[in-house]
């Protein structure tokens, strides 16, 4: 991070957009319409800001496929890259009215066959036909989503860049772990580590959570970690756009762990291995969700895998997508978060590692340290 | 009709959702309205009073929990990985609970269509609030009855007018922030980073038991004279501007904006403060004539008012410039949204600042700004609940080092 509001570096956007322009023509897209803020990054390199959440779709990034052309709304052109002129700024509105005037006069938009949208919202199905009454409306999600999968070099390093962030935040957090700290208390330590790191942006923010007993309340987060307890760490960042995340469990106290605890942490050990060497090139996605049978365990009700990327990125691989997951490949170039997941009724272990995908196998790209028994 | 409106100090989550599902229940019978099927991460909480920390929005579109509700149903219908995680205590049946749904995915969205057609009466209009390609790809599944109508104007009307319940987590909300604040501007001092009042903040915000941050808090050093800010779209002020990790200087004046979320509300603070310096007197000039503008516009402030009355009033002592951002608002709504209905001073103009009709029980966040060129300017927010002779002041923390 710097002193100054910077977009994406010109090699970082550039590989991106080639992908992107590259979708967009296999997929017979002539203009897109992004209201996502990952979108929006990947095909524009701009820095906006940050919030957290869903945001309603509204069309706030726009490519034009015949010019490469790339228009933004925005009101300043501080953290816009050098290639998008301030003609293809738009300022802040809120009025449907002259969001829609501006689409309409783009360059290259009104003779658009088929026009992609990375969602849609009623009112906006409603409207966009009466501004392009002549092109069909599609879902650019999709080819997006296959642009996006597989990771340039450079971004890779903005990938790496952010895991290390998030693992500096989720030791000093591990660091503040024992009896008697509450959850709020060490996603504070973890937010304030972030944060001096130059990065203010979390990907999660439960950050932790004690697994033993009841969950916690939504409501103030006071529980806390009793000295038998096992507190699970979701560390997660947004840097330069990029979601670095990596989780661990810890014991609240190291030097006095149950026998059967020190089996649940086995147990999720193994799980993790075959988890990994389930991350091949070549392989099914399905191989994820068949390592948590083949180990005896349910897949929890979260994804067991989620692409990094700006955003989350696909493939997402979760028990209640098991059609998606079987027809989902592992390539070269994709980066997954994994997630371990064991629990025996009283407590769990959690464990998320970055992975990349190689023509070689899986390459571990968190080094966290975790508890063993 | 009630001429005091009470904050409750302890407000109460099971009464707060069962005014929201009779409200809902309304505006849904008012609008013809059968099932609304909700995504969005604020409309959910609002119809089911489920919170959690909000993620990244990326991160958000596909773990999202998504809200079912009836018009023959008293209760919601909650769909997410833990809803133990995220709707304790609330008294949803347990057969109104559910797992996680995939929206994101045609192999989700197919998949809710068989639980959705359990829920929805035959041929019931179906209102929702976002589209998904997956969804609409599966449309003829999800909404056999027809093109889903928008869930907006059904959300809209019921959130407009907040319950007491619903004023006193949102001030809850808002007096963590304010005490958060606290340690950062004790902190303000040359050579300490943007960041590093980012990580004050951060850090006692969840300390105080805040559930997210909302958005990337805002410490922006405004320039002087615009002409040394960044190029705008209208020429006007660049705000706001994301945080990095420039040190600042004395005599930086920074425009400050954050915001958090706490049971579901969103909160909203901004300040102007000087870096290691005191003020000039033509600074204390600018905040004087700031606070003229802002109490201006609260005298005209009650139930019964338009937008266009505070504007006018805004207007009236500004000497003629739109003492606000061009690119926003005099002031805007406060709830389950960090910025919702009503928008008064926006670019859809003076007619429709004039039909907006302000009640007892919405929540105004007012951010006037006086700009003087060469000697930077002032802004501040104020929170206020609009009551039947006036309003209430949800905010209470000092202008320092501004005013007398």
């Amino acid at each position: 991070m710097a002193t100054e509001v910077l977009a994406d570096a010109a090699a970082l956007r550039e590989g991106r957009r080639r992908r992107a322009l590259a979708a967009m023509e296999a997929q017979g897209i002539d203009v897109l319409l992004l209201g996502r803020e990952a979108n929006a990054r990947y095909v524009s390199g701009a820095a906006r800001l940050w919030t957290a959440g869903t945001r309603p779709f509204g069309p706030g990034c726009v490519v034009v496929r015949a010019t490469g052309a790339v228009h933004l709304v925005s009101t300043w052109d501080e953290g816009i890259p050098d290639d998008i002129p301030h003609e293809h700024l738009f300022g802040i509105t809120w009025n449907p009215g002259n969001l829609l005037a501006w689409l309409g006069g783009i360059d290259g938009v009104a003779d658009a066959r088929r026009i992609g949208t990375d969602s849609l919202t009623p009112r906006f199905a409603q409207l966009l036909p009466k501004v392009f009454p002549s092109a069909e409306l599609v879902d650019a999600e999709p080819a997006l989503a296959a642009a996006r999968r597989v990771k340039t070099p450079e971004e890779m390093d903005a990938i790496s860049a952010s895991l290390a962030v998030a693992e500096t935040a989720l030791a000093a957090a591990v660091d503040a772990l024992r009896p008697g700290v509450s959850e709020r208390h060490l996603a504070a330590v973890f937010m304030d580590a972030m944060a001096r790191q130059g990065v203010t942006t979390p990907s999660t923010q439960q950050v932790a959570w004690v697994t033993s007993g009841p969950l916690p309340h939504p409501v103030g987060r006071a529980k806390t970690a009793g000295a038998g307890d096992l507190v699970a760490f979701d560390a997660g960042v947004v840097a330069g756009g990029y979601t670095g995340e990596v989780g661990r469990t810890w014991p609240t106290n190291p030097d006095a762990v149950e026998s059967s605890t020190k089996d649940l942490y086995r147990r999720a050990d193994d799980l993790w291995r075959r988890l990994l060497d389930a991350c091949a090139p070549g392989a099914s996605c399905r191989g994820l969700l068949a390592a948590y049978g083949a180990e005896g365990h349910e897949p929890p009700p979260f994804p067991v895998a989620t692409g990094l990327g700006l955003g989350f990125d696909v493939p997402v691989v979760t028990r209640d997508l098991p059609e998606t997951a079987e027809r989902q490949l592992l390539e070269p170039g994709m980066v997954l978060a994994v997630t371990a997941h064991v629990a025996d009724g009283l407590r769990a272990v959690f464990r998320k590692d970055a992975v990349l995908v190689t023509a070689e196998g899986p390459a571990l790209l968190t080094s966290s340290p975790h508890w063993q028994p | 009709m009630t001429a005091t409106l009470t904050v409750p100090t302890e407000p109460d989550l099971g009464r707060m959702q069962r005014d929201r599902w009779a409200k809902l229940r309304h505006a849904m019978d008012r609008q013809g309205v059968d099932a609304l099927v909700l995504l969005g991460n604020s409309n959910v909480s609002y119809a089911t009073g489920a919170s959690w920390p909000l993620g990244d929005p990326g991160r958000a579109n596909v773990e999202r929990p998504v809200a079912v509700v009836t018009a023959g149903d008293d209760r919601p219908h909650l769909f997410a990985p833990f809803p133990e995680l995220v709707a304790p205590d609330l008294g949803l049946p347990e057969d109104h609970v559910h797992g996680p749904v995939y929206l994101e995915f045609d192999e989700g969205a197919r998949s809710f269509a068989t639980t959705l057609a359990d829920l929805v009466p035959a041929g019931g209009k179906v209102a929702v609030d976002e589209l998904p390609g997956s969804v609409r790809r599966a449309g003829d599944l999800l909404f056999p009855a027809g093109a889903p109508a928008s869930a907006d104007d059904v959300i809209g009307a019921a959130k407009l007018i907040k319950t007491p319940d619903e004023l006193g987590f949102l001030r809850r909300a808002l007096q963590i922030t304010e005490q958060a604040i606290v340690p950062v501007q004790a902190a303000l001092a040359p050579g300490v980073r943007q960041v590093d009042l980012t990580a004050i903040f951060l850090a006692a915000a969840f300390d105080l038991g805040a559930e997210a941050n909302i958005l990337d808090p805002i410490f922006q050093v405004m320039p002087a004279r615009l002409a040394d800010g960044p190029w705008t779209t209208h020429g006007d002020i660049a705000c706001p501007l994301v945080t990095t990790e420039r040190e600042l200087v004395a005599g930086d004046v920074l425009w400050v904006d954050t915001g958090l979320s706490y049971a579901g509300f969103s909160s909203d603070f901004g300040r102007t403060w000087v870096v290691g310096a005191e003020p000039t007197a033509r600074q204390h000039a600018q905040f004087r004539a700031w606070r003229e503008i802002l109490d201006a516009v609260l005298a005209v402030t009650r139930a019964g008012a338009t937008g266009a009355e505070l504007t006018r009033a805004a207007l009236g002592v500004a000497g003629g410039r739109r003492p606000w951002m061009q690119h926003f608002y005099l002031g805007h709504g406060l709830g389950v949204d960090s910025a919702e209905a009503p928008f008064i001073g926006t670019d859809l103009g003076d007619a429709y600042d004039e039909r907006q009709l302000l009640a007892a029980g919405t929540v105004l966040v007012l951010e006037p700004l006086v700009w003087d060129d060469g000697a930077y300017g002032y802004r501040s927010e104020e929170v206020v609940v609009v009551t039947d002779d006036g309003w209430i002041s949800l905010t209470d923390y000092p202008y320092d080092p501004y005013g007398d």
